[in-house]
């Protein structure tokens, strides 16, 4: 019987016992004659208090938190290493643990030894690993030195080998531990990109990192641990912004989102409202999508040059600042992000009202319902004020055209081959969708002319 | 210890391969490879041989002095290496109980089983000079000596039994090294390898609670059949198989209670 949750993690605590000297022989022996060993008279620390959270099958789910704050405990109760001291952990499917590349290889002996040794190590049969084998090498990328003993392997390729391994074991759930930081530029993408697949693929992934862009772009859930418990849990941009500006020590002072947004698309399948939040050195008082003679649209054709204005109000001067710009489908599907610090803007300062224009000459997407997330934040990623769906809008098209982006694009024909063009007489008729293009442009002109009168707050 | 049994049938490949691993790991690169397993015991009974035929003769020996003791040293260094390298066996791999979820309890296993093969990797040697002193007449060739597979399938689920003890235990308690190391030493003179157990040679009073020795009983039986041609009594060999028991049960018991606490005290 298959259950909802991959992971789940349940009022879990986890204390270590302090060892001094002399009290070794005590616990040898309540140890044996106890099972279990009882903290001693130098106490415990709690490395876990409490923890809660079900991690759903085909999820990524992103741990984060400082040094000790208790993340590699977790990993490690999930992948049964070791167990906790109260509550308790439940896992259904295979696990495969990122957590020590290569941990199992024996130096003396050659890459293709060690690959069959590991594999045996993490579960596989023989057969099994001859299946993957070539797949495991290729990924690898270590050819030539295939039949080397692994001592002469360079630490890149000794991780390569490792990471190569466990991906390949096919696992249902996968458990990474700051593993993506070794190695080198191409590898590391590589192994992002193996990650990304596996988790189209469906397997489940935990994924411990310091690198809070990682967790922002592949997971689809946070849990912030702090000292061992939960800080914050939900949505990943969220938790790790919240966790950015504890680490900045700066409260979090989220605005309210302003009351006259309100959501054009009534058939948004996610919460239409905006979320905002940020500490608020800058605030974005105005986003907008415009076309080119500056007035705001909601809904658009496709190929329509537009672009997002963001107005900038500035509370305390900066010199560290990024604008930043992210276009989603209403799924949530990531069509396009980017911000300057990307794109290569340095920033210098920023002292008083100013406003950002990011241009798109022609917005090339297909018809459906879209939002805008607009922020400015700092270098490192901790927000001044990012604002989650400041603008919703809707691509009409006349056209039944399937996907997300639609390339600018002609057909051509030759040789035997008879295609015509439709009638023009057809062409000109407007079509039911050519008639609610029209409403909506109508529409859209007479709220943004109704938003214009509005007095300024 | 039933569980633990299914768990040692689990992890047989496991174990198979890593042994395999360790053997290799140790001779690669050494142009002579496996023949080293070979040299050293060949070695020690051509020293023996000399030192106690040319240099020391016995008094009233018959000349199978070198293949008695040779025959008692071949079991005693399986247990005794088995059981010294254990108590490392896991804080030595302490990489694979913190950061792999693996089965703790295949690495004292593992030395076992490479130290085993080295134990039978020596037999060709002690066949061949039972066969030369057979040819000059000191010793009686018989059947018995078949049941030496039988002996040391008993022996291993002993020194496996200790194993499992003493490398679990070692990593809580870091002076069982010392403590293993020192008893073993005494335990080569407190088990009839150098002297025989029956002859004058050891007091009325002493026999019986040389016995109490475990491993008196395996080293009695080699000696029986490979230069007395005779069986062990019935005592050893219930003793034998009594040893390795209680062996494996204390091992078993010893390991689970601690098996928790190893990835977190490492």
């Amino acid at each position: 019987m298959s259950r909802q949750f991959a992971i789940s993690v349940r009022n879990a605590s986890k204390s270590y016992r302090l060892y001094g000297r002399g009290s070794q022989f005590q616990t040898l022996k309540s140890a044996l004659l106890k099972r279990e060993i009882r903290p001693s008279a130098e106490g415990s620390v709690d490395a876990l208090r409490e923890v809660t959270f079900d991690v759903n099958r085909g999820e990524a789910f992103g741990l984060i938190g400082r040094n000790g704050s208790g993340k590699s405990t977790l990993l490690k109760l999930i992948s049964g290493i070791i167990r906790p001291t109260e509550g308790e952990v439940l896992v259904d499917g295979r696990i495969s643990a990122l957590i020590e590349l290569g941990a199992g290889f024996h130096p003396e002996i050659t890459g293709r030894e060690n690959i069959f040794i590991n594999g045996i190590m993490m579960g596989l049969t023989r057969r099994e690993i001859e299946e993957r084998f070539d797949r495991i090498v290729e990924f690898a990328g270590i050819g030539p030195f295939l039949d080397q003993p692994v001592k002469t392997y360079s630490s890149g390729m000794y991780v390569r080998l490792g990471f190569a391994v466990a991906v390949h074991v096919d696992p249902d759930i996968l458990l990474i531990d700051e593993v993506l930081a070794v190695g080198d530029e191409e590898f590391s993408q590589k192994c992002v990109a193996k990650i990304q697949e596996m988790k189209y693929r469906g397997v489940t992934l935990l994924v411990v990192t310091h690198q809070l862009d990682l967790v922002r772009t592949l997971c689809d859930r946070a849990l912030w641990l702090e000292k061992g418990e939960m800080a914050a849990l939900g949505d990943p941009v969220r938790v790790v912004d919240a966790y950015l500006q504890e680490v900045a020590g700066v409260r979090a002072r989220v605005e309210e989102a302003e009351e006259d947004e309100e959501d054009e698309s009534g058939d948004s399948e996610e919460p239409a409202e905006e979320e905002r939040w940020g500490s608020g050195e800058l605030v974005l008082t105005r986003v907008a999508l415009t076309d080119h003679q500056g007035r705001e649209l909601v809904a658009l054709g496709a190929g329509t040059p537009v672009a997002v204005e963001m107005d900038v109000d500035v509370r305390e001067p900066q010199n560290d600042f990024v604008f930043g710009v992210g276009i989603f489908r209403s799924d949530g599907t990531n069509i396009y992000g980017t911000n300057t610090d990307i794109e290569g803007f340095l920033s210098r300062r920023i002292d008083g009202p100013s406003r950002v224009r990011f241009v798109i000459p022609s917005l090339d997407l297909i018809g459906g319902n879209y939002r805008v997330d607009a922020a400015v934040h700092t270098r490192n990623g901790r927000a001044f004020d990012y604002r989650r769906g400041a603008i919703r809008f809707v691509v009409g098209s006349r056209t039944h055209d399937t996907g997300v982006y639609r390339p600018a694009h002609q057909w051509e024909f030759s040789g035997a081959i008879v295609i015509n063009p439709m009638d023009d007489i057809h062409r000109n008729v407007p079509s039911p969708i050519a008639e609610t293009m029209q409403d909506l442009d109508a529409e859209a002109m007479r709220r943004a002319g109704e938003k214009k009168k509005k007095p300024k707050k | 210890m039933v569980a633990g049994l299914q768990q040692l049938i689990r992890s047989r490949h496991l174990i198979a391969v890593l042994t395999a691993r360790d053997l290799k790991a140790r001779y690669r690169g050494s142009v002579l490879g496996f023949f080293w397993s070979l040299a050293n015991p060949l070695l020690l009974l051509g020293v023996y041989t000399f030192v106690f035929t040319v240099i020391w003769p016995r008094p009233g020996d018959t000349g199978a002095y070198p293949l008695f003791l040779f025959a008692g040293i071949l079991p005693w260094t399986f247990f005794a290496g088995a059981v010294m390298e254990s108590t490392t066996s896991i804080s030595s791999n302490a990489g694979l109980v913190k950061k792999v979820l693996f089965p703790a309890e295949a690495l004292p296993l593992v030395v076992v089983a490479s130290h085993l093969v080295h134990f039978a990797l020596a037999l060709p040697i002690l066949l061949l000079a039972v066969a030369v002193a057979a040819l000059m007449g000191k010793v009686t060739v018989t059947w018995f000596i078949l049941l030496a597979p039988v002996y040391m399938l008993v022996q291993t689920a002993f020194v496996a039994g200790i194993a499992l003890a003493v490398s679990s235990a070692s990593v809580l308690f870091r002076d069982l090294r010392d403590l293993v190391s020192n008893i073993l030493q005494l335990g080569f003179f407190l088990t009839p390898i150098l002297y025989p157990v029956g002859g004058e040679i050891v007091p009325e009073w002493l026999r019986g609670p040389l016995r109490l020795n475990p491993m008196t009983p395996f080293v009695v039986a080699y000696q029986s059949i490979f230069v007395f041609g005779t069986l062990p009594s019935l005592l050893d060999t219930i003793l034998m198989i009594l040893y390795a028991t209680l062996a494996l049960l204390a091992g078993f018991f010893v390991f689970d209670r601690l098996r928790d606490t190893l990835a977190e005290v490492l």
